[in-house]
């Protein structure tokens, strides 16, 4: 469900009046919504939501040198057991999986692996996938969307014909299109989601630039002969990238929910595990039945991380007062 | 006592009145302290420029106004306390309201008609055929012309001047003890206007209910009302029965209203600035008279004393040197003598402001 | 032209570019001869493969041009012909497959819309009514919560507690089952699961906007005037307050149908609905062209029908521009899957 954001990019203007006239109308003496007085701070939500994103992308990039168990091994335990033949006590082996405990703390699954480590292993994966996929939406779709909004005309025209038809594919078909037919990389993964991102980046990029190129500072720049690219990069570029980089944020989500859904589809990314794929692993009716927590320690760390990116993308948004510019119904 | 008490007499009676919004500044006090008896079947106009607070006095006393707000004093209606009380029975029973603007008041996406036989439906028990009757019925009486067709239409397919009968007819519907009109004809067209506010006065007259007019404009209380309050800054500043607000009008700021009225025959309803400078803040005001600010008559008294109460005879106000008395005559001339008032307004002489 | 015959011919033009792109991108990236053949097609030596391989490249048409084959492909698609199945057990019509499986995910869609409509309703009444008291506190951020759930995420959670834990829900889907009925072989009840997993996220998506938008209403005059005439609390809620705010929610609504179909995707595949979802996920695995390229045409342009509506759907409901040619610039378009 959430894989879909609402994104309004264009009719920047025609929003902005309506919701002037919008405050015009109500002459009534009704309670103020304070949702407007506590908008310039970032508040408590915002900083937690930074903690979990900071905290677990340490733990992706830093986990092959950090003490944890290893993602792949077999982790068997033995008890002391009275075989009831012989009557002698023998060391025997527990059938895993086995429930949180102080050697597993998130317990393990049916091979006796460790939940956390896989679970940090598959953190590498998905956010790989969501950084990557938001790089290749920010650069594609961020260099057209200021061509665009720039050069206007012709190329205006062409950039939004071709945003118009990516966007009247249903994604997730094209998505796994182009997965089964190429290969189940990283990089196709990504760079195929990332497709998803190139329209709505785009035409928010395409947006900003169209209103901020009529401003006095790209006007004095262009009075002062500065070259079309220096305007783009030195003027332009710096004010379309916070709104920009809000809308990746969302982008990652996107990306990591994306990846999830192809590993439902038995199409994420081959031999390595990602959140997705974990998630699958634990679904099975008896994983269920037995050991919850190997579907929903992964379920956890995913929804804290889409959760966090979501939340970060609308506080900054309130922050940086850009709401006017796309709605997003994460 | 401010007021004798005629409670069998009164529909309403107000004494030291307060309406308080709690703001981040501050309290905002909208309404600070207003006292006055409406009796039955009569018609009392308020009067006082944007801001002045007679909007939330009214809905104050409707109890209109949400749970944010602090209320004060003692509001009796037919001898009943309201202050901090819930008034939602007293909705659509006993009183009723319109509102300025016909076309944000009316529900956009109902039919007309059912606006109407809603009040008819929920507490005169009617079924959905009589309520039917009853609508069309009070649309020929406010003159309605095709009263069974409007009956089905949306707001939007009405005129202003058709939309504000619907809302007439709504609170006739209600058949109330009081019905207050919230500047009911700003919104409308001069020529409806006037055709209006006569349609109010004679359903009044007719149905012997109490109403109370709030409005701008003086030209619009003159005639159609018994009783003028003009309100400034929350307050009270004159309350007199009608005429005598015109013959004798004992505050400056009740002159500086007069002296800006629009007449009704002028093309289009043109809405002066009455008066040069702003109403007070209503957060931290002024200490001593609210209007001393932009008062020609402003003495050094009034910048530190707030007014007492005068009243002779059923003519109230609150002034130090009041209009038309030789403290007043004698106020202003040191004023225009000076070129200034005691506030620091300049002013020319014979009163012409700067 | 009026406007919204102009923006109709703008859809049928997209809808043949997305028809080119997908046809062009499986042609170029697949390989349509060995999916029809197997590993015969690669055998060009052997004389009797080949003769084969001639056969079924001209009754597929693949001997002709890229162009020509998609000219063909679109004639026969606008003729109602979807082509037949790239099968081993003979070549069953593309359509037949639509016909079994399309109704079963509308079915879906339906139960889901209806889940996700009757929560977000009185869901969002109750915050807007208290707004930015601590109800509604609570109810945003677990509205919050809740369209940050996958919809993967959401199908294993709904199972775990309601099929494994408390045994409550039917987790299987019969195809064959009656619809109509309330035991556990019906499909109403089978798809009560897989309906809130789709619905429950949409819900929530309404709620955020329903809310905001009831909030803006409550502050008008005609509530007070509604007040001010005895109309109950619940009343002015429901029947002054509710439809004036309902427009924007609607144009959710048809586009989030658009949205479903994506969703549709892991749902079916999780409880095991066989509906378009899983049609396509196994064509595509399959490789099976015509299948897709069907899907393909049928999602986008239902998905474009939606999204269209949605612009016009509000001049329907809202009296004040019935009968009026205009389209309002609408605040919510659309990125994801
Ligand atoms: N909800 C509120 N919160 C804070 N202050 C308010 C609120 N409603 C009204 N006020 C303030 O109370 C004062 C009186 O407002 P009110 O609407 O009663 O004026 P009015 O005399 O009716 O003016 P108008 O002629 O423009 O209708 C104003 O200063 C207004 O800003
Ligand atoms: S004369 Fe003094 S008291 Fe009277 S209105 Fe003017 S300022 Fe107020
Ligand atoms: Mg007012």
């Amino acid at each position: 469900m959430n894989e879909e954001q609402e994104i309004n990019a264009d009719e920047v203007t025609n929003d902005s009046q309506a919701s002037e006239e919008e405050t015009n109308i109500s002459d009534s003496t009704q309670l103020e919504v304070s949702e407007f007085a506590d908008k310039k701070t970032l508040g408590f939500g915002f900083w937690l939501a930074t903690f979990w994103l900071v905290l677990i992308s340490f733990l992706a990039v830093f986990s092959p040198i950090l003490p944890f168990k290893d993602a792949d091994k077999n982790y068997i335990a033995y008890e002391q057991k009275e075989n009831p033949l012989t009557g002698k006590v023998q060391e025997r082996p527990v059938q895993p999986p086995y429930a949180p405990s102080g050697e597993h703390w998130l317990g393990t699954d049916q091979d006796a692996r460790d939940i956390l480590s896989r679970t940090i292993e598959g953190a590498r994966i998905s956010l790989a996938v969501g950084a990557l996929t938001a790089l290749f939406g920010m650069i594609v779709g961020g260099t057209l969307g200021m061509i665009a909004g720039y050069f206007k005309g012709i190329l205006d025209k062409i950039v939004g014909a071709i945003f118009l038809v990516v966007l009247s594919f249903p994604g997730l078909i094209l998505a796994i299109l182009i997965v089964a037919l190429l290969d189940r990389s990283l990089l196709t993964i990504s760079v195929t989601l990332g497709i998803l991102g190139v329209a709505p980046i785009g035409r928010l990029a395409r947006a900003q630039t169209l209103s901020f190129s009529e401003r006095e500072f790209v006007m004095a720049a262009e009075t002062l002969g500065a070259k079309k690219s220096r305007i783009l990069i030195k003027e332009l570029l710096p004010n379309v990238l916070i709104p920009m980089s809000t809308l990746a944020m969302l982008v990652i989500a996107v990306a990591i929910v994306g990846e999830g859904t192809l590993a439902f589809l038995g199409l994420s990314v081959q031999n390595s595990a990602t959140w997705g794929k974990l998630i699958l692993t634990g679904s099975g009716l008896s994983t269920l039945e037995s050991s919850p927590w190997v579907a929903f320690v992964p379920m956890g760390f995913l929804f804290l991380t889409v959760a966090s990116f979501n939340y970060l993308s609308d506080r900054i948004r309130d922050y940086f007062d850009v709401r006017d510019i796309f709605v997003t119904r994460d | 006592m401010l007021h004798e008490t005629d409670s069998a007499n009164n529909i309403l009676e107000l004494s030291d009145y307060r309406v308080g919004f709690r703001t981040e500044r501050g309290l905002a006090k909208a309404v600070d302290g207003v006292s006055l008896s409406l009796k039955r079947g009569s018609t009392l106009a308020i009067v006082g420029e944007s801001g002045s607070g007679k909007t939330v006095l009214n809905r104050g006393i409707m109890g209109l106004l949400g749970a944010n707000i602090i209320e004060g004093g003692s509001a009796k209606f037919q001898g009943e306390e309201l202050v901090n009380t819930n008034r939602q029975k007293l909705w659509g029973t006993k009183m009723a309201m319109i509102f300025q603007d016909p076309m944000t008041s009316l529900n956009p996406v109902m039919k007309v008609g059912n606006q109407v036989s809603e009040p008819l439906r929920l507490h005169q028990g009617m079924s959905r055929k009589e309520a039917r009757d009853r609508t069309v019925e009070l649309f020929t009486l406010v003159g309605i012309p095709e009263p069974a067709k409007r009956f089905g239409e949306y707001p939007h397919q009405l005129s202003g001047g058709m939309r504000q009968r619907v809302m007439i007819s709504i609170a006739l519907a209600i058949e109330p003890d009081i019905l207050i009109a919230d500047e009911p004809t700003t919104s409308l067209d001069v020529t409806v206007q006037k055709y209006i506010l006569d349609l109010l006065v004679d359903v009044q007259s007719k149905s012997n209910m109490s109403m109370v007019i709030i409005t701008h404009d003086l030209g619009v209380a003159r005639g159609r009302a018994d009783e003028i309050m003009v309100m400034y800054g929350g307050r009270i500043m004159e309350k007199a029965p009608s005429e005598t607000v015109f013959q004798e009008m004992k505050h400056p700021y009740t002159q500086a209203l007069l002296s800006s009225i629009p007449r009704l025959n002028d093309p289009k309803h043109t809405r002066l600035t009455p008066i040069e400078g702003f109403p007070p803040d209503i957060v931290d005001g002024p200490q001593g008279c609210k209007f001393a600010a932009r008062c020609k008559y402003a003495q050094d008294t009034c910048l530190t004393l707030a007014p007492e109460e005068t009243t002779i005879d059923k003519h109230t106000y609150f002034c130090h040197f009041p209009v038309g008395t030789d403290a007043g005559s004698e106020a202003l001339k040191s004023n225009e003598d000076k070129g200034f008032t005691a506030a620091g307004l300049r002013i020319k002489s014979k009163g012409e402001v700067v | 032209m009026p406007k919204p015959i102009r923006r109709l011919i703008g859809l049928l033009g997209l809808l043949t570019i997305v028809s080119m792109v997908t046809f062009g991108a499986m042609n170029f990236l697949g390989d349509p001869l060995f999916n029809i053949l197997g590993p015969v097609a690669a055998d060009v030596d052997n004389p009797e493969s080949l003769k084969v391989i001639e056969e079924a490249k001209a009754q597929y048409h693949l001997d002709k041009s890229l162009p020509e084959r998609w000219a063909r492909w679109a004639w026969d698609f606008v003729r109602g012909d979807f082509g037949v199945q790239f099968s081993s057990s003979g070549q069953p019509p593309v359509s037949d497959l639509i016909k079994e499986r399309l109704p079963r995910t509308l079915e879906l869609m339906a139960v889901a819309q209806i889940i996700a409509v009757s929560l977000a309703i009185p869901w969002s009444v109750l915050a807007a009514s208290r707004a930015n008291r601590r109800t509604d506190k609570i109810s945003t951020i677990t509205a919050f919560a809740f369209v940050s759930i996958p919809s993967f995420a959401m199908a294993v959670i709904l199972f775990y507690f309601f099929s494994v834990q408390w045994d409550l829900l039917p987790d299987t889907y019969t195809a064959t089952d009656p619809f109509w009925g309330i035991s556990h072989d019906h499909r109403l009840i089978q798809l009560i699961l897989p309906g809130f997993t789709l619905g429950i996220g949409s819900a929530a998506a309404y709620q955020r906007l329903l809310r905001t938008d009831l909030i803006t209403t409550l502050q008008q005059d005609f509530i007070l005037m509604a007040k001010s005439k005895g109309v109950s609390k619940r009343r002015v809620l429901y029947s002054h307050a509710l439809r004036p705010s309902l427009f924007s929610m609607i144009t959710l609504l048809a586009i989030n149908i658009g949205f479903m179909i994506g969703g549709s995707l892991v749902v079916e595949q999780f409880f095991r609905i066989p509906g378009i979802g899983s049609a396509v996920v196994e064509a595509t695995l399959r490789e099976d062209f015509p299948v897709v390229l069907a899907i393909v045409m049928i999602v986008s342009a239902g998905f474009m029908v939606f999204n269209y509506l949605a612009d016009y759907l509000y001049t329907l409901i809202d009296p004040r521009v019935r009968n009026e040619d205009t389209s309002k610039p609408r605040k919510i378009t659309s990125m994801g899957m």
